[in-house]
């Protein structure tokens, strides 16, 4: 994954502080226009990255630390910190994960822009709780995009997963609920719904994606965006989470060249989880991510507890 | 932004770099905030900022007009290139009785498939008879994505349907439009990351097997930094990783329109991305700036956005506009 490149830069800024003996304002700007520079082209929000600055700046106060204090430690905790409030969505992804239970089924139900990756990532995530044991079966609701059916019918066929769709409903509301409830009938326990792709400028998709979370009354709500999107992704997450409830997001194509920034920016605008990475466009190229791992991968540390200790 | 140069410079005789530097670091902040890719962001604020050193000011109102100025003629000037005319150049194709081929490129999901069948039914408003190639035979619903529009728009399509070799299944194609009298052959083809090198080469090789006449890179608008590796790679690898047309030929390959297109084969060792479709251009607001990464990193024009999902949402780039918005 390339995230770590920026990783790389970040810790890379943050060791070359143990190189100079003062460490002094100068010094910390240095550092600070270094990690700037490397989130930026990484598509991170411009505004976040100004605030990440500001961040840093006040909970290292240079003037006032005290002698006996390792300056450097003190810095890298900082930028720790401030990386962490950045991507830390308030939410217990523990929570987000599908548990198990007897009789209950779970409806879950992707959303986000045109071409950012739904209908591929919905097999993905099937296939991937069909591994563990569930009964996934898919429900296309995307009755816009041309071949969309097919897509999605071929897709499943191959992960030999059961599916839902039709060629003349126009209704994306009508077919989700029918599906779900055909579903729901026959006992599958995880029941995917997709949708067709939009954005916040047209008002009338963001109406529908309302109709359909209406019909289906899902458990979660999965917002899927392209790893490669740059300043546009917050708005657009923001509009994504006021009109439903966004519960989680996937972050997909990061087998590129794209670090992702623009994506993880949307994690503040959502404050939703990130709880997958898509790889590639195979069924198994589909990761479970972790914030807190992600951050300490990031800065380089394999142990961050010691880091917070200090 | 202005104000701060202001400050630093009234009274000045001439303009030194420290005059401007604070204004230019605003500029970039806000060209980024505009989506443009960090580097190019700096790459112009650099050759202006060089451009206004040493300059004389004559008065205090002069500053703000100079500056914006300066940066309104820079982005202009890097937005409009000279782009072929389309239409023309299928007429000529026409009376030499050849199809005119254009190839549709880029990674994964940016509106290839849908912006080539806005441009379909473009040319087909223009009197021009156009057959689709499903040159995409990998991505599930590709074939039947463009089965759909063929039907909608009336429109002859050529597919072999999946798992089929690409560059094969558009040779094909073109010889089948060439008999039936098409004027154009609309070429699509799979997704593909720029760095994905087995599929990049692919790409190269169909590109050297049927030698288009046209080869459009498709970026979203929505696309950050990843603008300026996309249009590296892709015109880098399309260049470097072409077999010669002797090669193909001797594969079996035909060079077929090599003879009468000579300039077009020549130019392929150069360049090889002729213009760029810039899509989703409705979903970003003002956001604007992946314009200018392309067309900066590449040299190719814009010569069609797509702004919207119907088959009537394609323009022309409005570059007075997009130069409005990078500066508001
Ligand atoms: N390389 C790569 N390609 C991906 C990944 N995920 C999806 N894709 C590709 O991205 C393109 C778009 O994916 P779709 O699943 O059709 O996207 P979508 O969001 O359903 O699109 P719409 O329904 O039109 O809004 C396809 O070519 C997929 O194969 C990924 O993780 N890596
Ligand atoms: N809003 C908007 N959506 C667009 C535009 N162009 C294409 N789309 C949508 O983007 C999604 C992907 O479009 P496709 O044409 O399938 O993209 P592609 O590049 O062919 O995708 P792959 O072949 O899977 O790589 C579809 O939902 C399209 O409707 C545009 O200009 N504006
Ligand atoms: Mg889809
Ligand atoms: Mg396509």
């Amino acid at each position: 994954m390339v995230l770590n490149e920026l990783g790389a830069r970040i810790s890379k800024a943050v060791s070359s502080l143990g190189q100079s003996m003062l460490i002094d304002e100068k010094v910390l700007d240095g550092v600070l226009k270094e990690i700037c520079t490397a989130l930026l082209q990484s598509d991170v929000n411009v505004k976040q990255v100004a605030n990440l600055r500001n961040g840093v700046k006040k909970r290292v106060n240079i003037a006032e630390l005290a002698a006996g204090l390792n300056k450097q430690r003190v810095i890298e905790k900082a930028v720790f910190d401030e990386l962490c409030d950045m991507l830390d969505s308030g939410a217990d992804p523990k929570k987000l994960e599908l548990k198990k239970e007897k009789g209950k089924q779970q409806t879950v139900m992707f959303v986000g822009l045109q071409g950012s990756g739904k209908t591929t990532t919905c097999t993905k995530y099937a296939y991937f709780y069909k591994k563990k044991g569930w009964k996934p079966a898919l429900v296309c609701a995307d009755t816009f995009r041309a071949g969309a059916f097919d897509q999605l019918k071929q897709n499943a066929t191959k992960a030999q997963i059961p599916f839902y769709g039709s060629y003349k409903e126009t209704d994306p509301a009508a077919i989700a609920q029918q599906g779900v409830l055909r579903f729901k009938e026959e006992g599958r326990d995880l029941i995917i719904v997709d949708t067709s792709g939009r954005h916040k400028q047209e008002a009338a998709l963001f109406e529908e994606m309302k109709q359909v979370a209406a019909a289906v009354s899902p458990d979660i709500i999965i917002f899927v965006m392209d790893g490669s999107i740059g300043q546009a992704a917050f708005d657009q997450a923001k509009a994504f989470k006021e009109a439903v409830e966004v519960g989680a997001v996937i972050i997909t194509k990061l087998d590129g060249h794209a670090k992702g920034g623009g994506a993880l920016s949307a994690v503040a605008a959502t404050k939703s989880p990130i709880i997958f990475l898509g790889t590639g466009e195979h069924m198994d190229q589909f990761e479970s991510f972790e914030t807190k791992r992600f951050v300490q991968r990031l800065l380089g540390k394999g142990d961050v507890s010691g880091l917070m200790d200090k | 932004f202005v104000s701060s140069l202001a400050m630093n410079v009234v009274g000045k005789s001439a303009l030194s770099r420290t005059d401007v530097e604070p204004a230019l670091a605003e500029m970039k902040r806000k060209l980024m905030e505009r989506n443009v890719a960090e580097e190019i962001a700096e790459q112009v604020c650099d050759s202006v900022g060089r451009g206004l050193e040493g300059q004389r000011l004559a008065s205090f109102t002069g500053v703000a007009s100079f500056v914006r100025s300066a940066f309104e003629e820079a982005l202009s000037g890097i937005l409009n290139k000279r782009a072929v005319d389309v239409l023309m150049e299928i007429n000529k194709s026409q009376v030499r009785g050849k199809p005119y081929v254009i190839v549709f490129c880029g990674v994964n999901g940016v509106g290839k498939s849908t912006n080539l069948a806005k441009i379909a039914y473009w040319l087909g408003g223009h009197g021009k008879k156009v057959m689709i190639a499903a040159c995409d035979t990998f991505r599930a619903g590709a074939v039947e994505q463009l089965k759909t529009h063929c039907a909608k728009l009336r429109v002859p399509l050529y597919e072999r349907g999946y798992e089929k070799d690409p560059a094969k299944v558009a040779f094909e194609a073109i010889r089948q439009a060439e008999r039936d009298g098409q004027h154009v052959v609309l070429v699509d083809t799979a997704g593909r990351m720029q760095d994905n090198q087995p599929l990049m080469r692919a790409l190269s090789n169909l590109i050297a097997v049927n030698n288009p006449n046209l080869v459009l890179f498709v970026g979203e608008a929505l696309v950050g930094n990843d603008a300026v590796d996309q249009l590296t790679k892709f015109n880098k690898a399309l260049s470097d990783l072409a077999p010669t047309a002797a090669v193909a030929a001797a594969g079996g390959g035909p060079s077929a329109r090599g003879g009468t297109d000579g300039a077009a084969l020549a130019r392929r060792h150069g360049g090889v991305i002729d213009g760029i479709v810039l899509t989703k251009f409705d979903t970003i607001d003002d956001k604007v700036g992946a314009a200018l990464s392309m067309v900066y990193t590449s040299g190719a024009p814009v010569m069609f956005v797509g702004c919207g999902q119907t088959y009537v949402d394609l323009k022309k780039l409005n570059v007075k506009s997009v130069v409005k918005s990078l500066l508001k």
